[in-house]
């Protein structure tokens, strides 16, 4: 603390600027519908795939199930870096595209309403900011895996499909998509920083990092050069993949360094990026 | 000491230079009056003080410390266009939101307080978004001056004010500052309204400052006039127009004349050519006349 003829002038410390902005995002979180519709959607969409797939066509014949358990819903049954079918992909991997969205409206509010602007007069960091962010959107993403499970469960068993399963494998995969959340949040945050003035863009490229689609790119190329895939688990559609119906803590042991490292990295991207830019 | 001190500051959006070279001196206890034209350079000098925008070169520092300093940041208060509340939250909510936000002890009669100064506690429960501009502008205000800044810097705070509101702003303005400490930086183009309560001036111009002042050195300044009325203004007119350089009608109809002169003399003059003054005064141009006479380069 310093003092100027009478003035005084306090540095607050980091646990009491982060405190004060992580209540107020999470303030924001619970009390506006966005975090509400996401959620919705994350249990209706798995709920409505899983259900509809059991339904019959315009024939009367009954379509062919796109999965064969309801576990399947949750995650696919080994490690895939190349989707083979619409089912290996639509599983609770479609949350880190629904966050994507979702994050982007919540940054987007952030500066559509000048928020930003009363935030960094003050003594708010640029990197609270990111760290924020992250942390907030990270939570509402993981409560969406835990709506999409109940969703999709909900779904898979309306639907009738079959429930055997390696109980600690389904587990881990769940918690591994939750731990990969701050991964993607915090992607979704530095894309938003860094279309800021462009909500419109930061929802397609949300939308478009969300699908992996860089990732499953890559993969692809991987595979035609039969190269080894392992090094893809380093990104974060990767290390997604790992969290599957056959994970063992192993998976686990990826997920968290991978997601941890690329929230480190775009953290203090975003941060030097706010620190050099034009704020508002 | 110096609340804000700026040296050299400079900014540039590309090719284009929106403060170029600009030194600023806001004394601890003043309200400075920030004036210049639309794309001077205010709000751009503003936001840089506000740390939302980096400088492309200079410096600026607030209470002797660089202005980045977190310390000195904790204690600002800023209106800058419009405040940043969250449109479908309550006033109360967004009022509180900000005192999460700079950790202010005793949150809730904080914001009680505040409400109370800018006469907005009915209507804490309205949503923001059904305020009125006069209404949304006092919450800006209310915002800024939560957590006891020592620095307000405020854009257009009189913006979408009724008469009452810039009332109650001036009696605010004066308040904060009594203790010698406090600071605001107000910039408006009410200028009428700002003299009532500006103690400096800084005016900019393309970037640059072309003047600061006190209100005193501005009153020394401000040349004096003798304005009248009479029964034939255009006759009037052209009389004085032949004697005196300067004469102008203003917008109440009183045929002014800048010259140094007294009323007196004009009086005779006019009567022994026949013109019969039914009023006459003498006066000062304000800050409003001072500050379009710089503009047009007339003084």
């Amino acid at each position: 603390m310093t003092e100027n003829r009478g003035l005084k002038f306090e540095s607050p410390t980091f646990g009491e600027r982060i405190k004060g902005m992580l209540g107020v995002d999470l303030y924001r979180l619970f009390h506006t519908p966005l975090f509400y519709i996401f959620l919705a959607i994350a249990a209706i969409i798995p709920a409505m795939v899983s259900a509809m797939t059991m339904l019959p066509d315009q024939s009367g014949q009954k379509m062919e199930p796109l999965y064969s358990n309801v576990w399947q819903i949750i995650a696919a049954t080994k490690t895939l870096y190349v989707i083979e079918g619409i089912a290996d992909y639509a599983n609770m991997n479609m949350v880190f595209i629904f966050g994507g969205i979702m994050v982007s409206i919540f940054i987007g509010h952030d500066y559509k309403s000048g928020y930003v602007k009363q935030l960094f007069t003050t003594h708010a960091k640029k990197q609270d900011y990111m760290i924020s962010k992250s942390l907030v959107c990270a939570f509402a993403m993981a409560c969406m895996c835990v709506s999409y499970f109940i969703g999709g469960t909900a779904g898979g068993l309306l639907a009738g499909y079959e429930t055997d399963v390696n109980i600690g494998s389904l587990i881990v995969a769940i918690f591994g998509k939750m731990i990969m959340s701050l991964g993607w949040a915090s992607l979704y945050t530095f894309l938003n920083v860094i279309f800021r003035r462009y909500f419109g863009i930061s929802v397609a490229s949300s939308f478009f990092f969300g699908t992996g689609i860089l990732i499953i790119g890559a993969a692809a190329i991987v595979e035609s050069l039969s190269l080894p895939t392992g090094f893809l688990n380093i990104f974060l559609y990767g290390a997604s993949v790992n969290a599957n119906l056959a994970s063992g803590i192993g998976s686990l042991l990826i997920c968290i360094p991978v997601s941890v490292t690329w929230a480190v990295i775009y953290n203090v991207a975003g941060t030097w990026l706010l620190n050099k830019c034009d704020v508002y | 000491m110096n609340a804000v001190e700026i040296k050299n500051l400079s900014k540039s959006f590309g090719p284009k230079m929106a403060v170029c070279g600009l030194d600023m001196t806001v004394p601890m206890g003043a309200i400075y009056g920030f004036i210049g034209e639309n794309g001077s350079g205010k709000s751009t000098t503003e936001k840089m003080i506000c740390g939302l925008i980096p400088t492309s070169g200079g410096s600026i520092k607030l209470y002797g410390k660089d202005y980045t300093d977190e310390s000195v940041r904790a204690r600002m208060g800023v209106l800058i266009e419009a405040p940043g509340c969250f449109p479908g939250l309550t006033v109360w909510d967004n009022m509180m939101l900000q005192a999460e936000n700079l950790s202010v002890p005793n949150a809730e009669q904080e914001v009680i307080k505040v409400l109370k100064t800018v006469r907005m506690e009915g209507a804490a429960g309205n949503k923001y978004k059904n305020c009125s501009l006069g209404m949304k502008q006092r919450v800006g205000i209310a915002m800024a001056l939560l957590g006891d800044p020592t620095l307000l810097v405020l854009d257009e705070p009189l913006n979408g004010l009724d008469a009452d509101g810039m009332r109650i702003m001036r009696e605010v303005f004066t308040d904060i500052i009594k203790d010698g400490q406090h600071s605001i930086i107000v910039s408006s183009h009410l200028l009428g309204e700002l003299q009532k309560v500006a103690t400096h001036y800084g005016i900019i111009r393309h970037g640059k400052m072309l003047v600061e002042m006190t209100a005193e050195e501005l009153d020394a300044s401000c040349r004096t006039y003798v304005a009248l009325h009479s029964g034939d203004a255009n006759k009037t007119k052209m009389l004085l127009g032949c004697k005196y350089s300067r004469v102008e009608e203003d917008e109440a109809g009183y045929i002014r004349v800048y010259d140094l002169t007294t009323p007196e003399e004009v009086v005779q003059y006019l009567y022994s050519n026949g013109i019969c003054v039914t009023e006459i005064k003498t006066d000062k141009i304000g800050l409003e006349e001072y500050y379009i006479d710089l503009m047009k380069g007339g003084r």
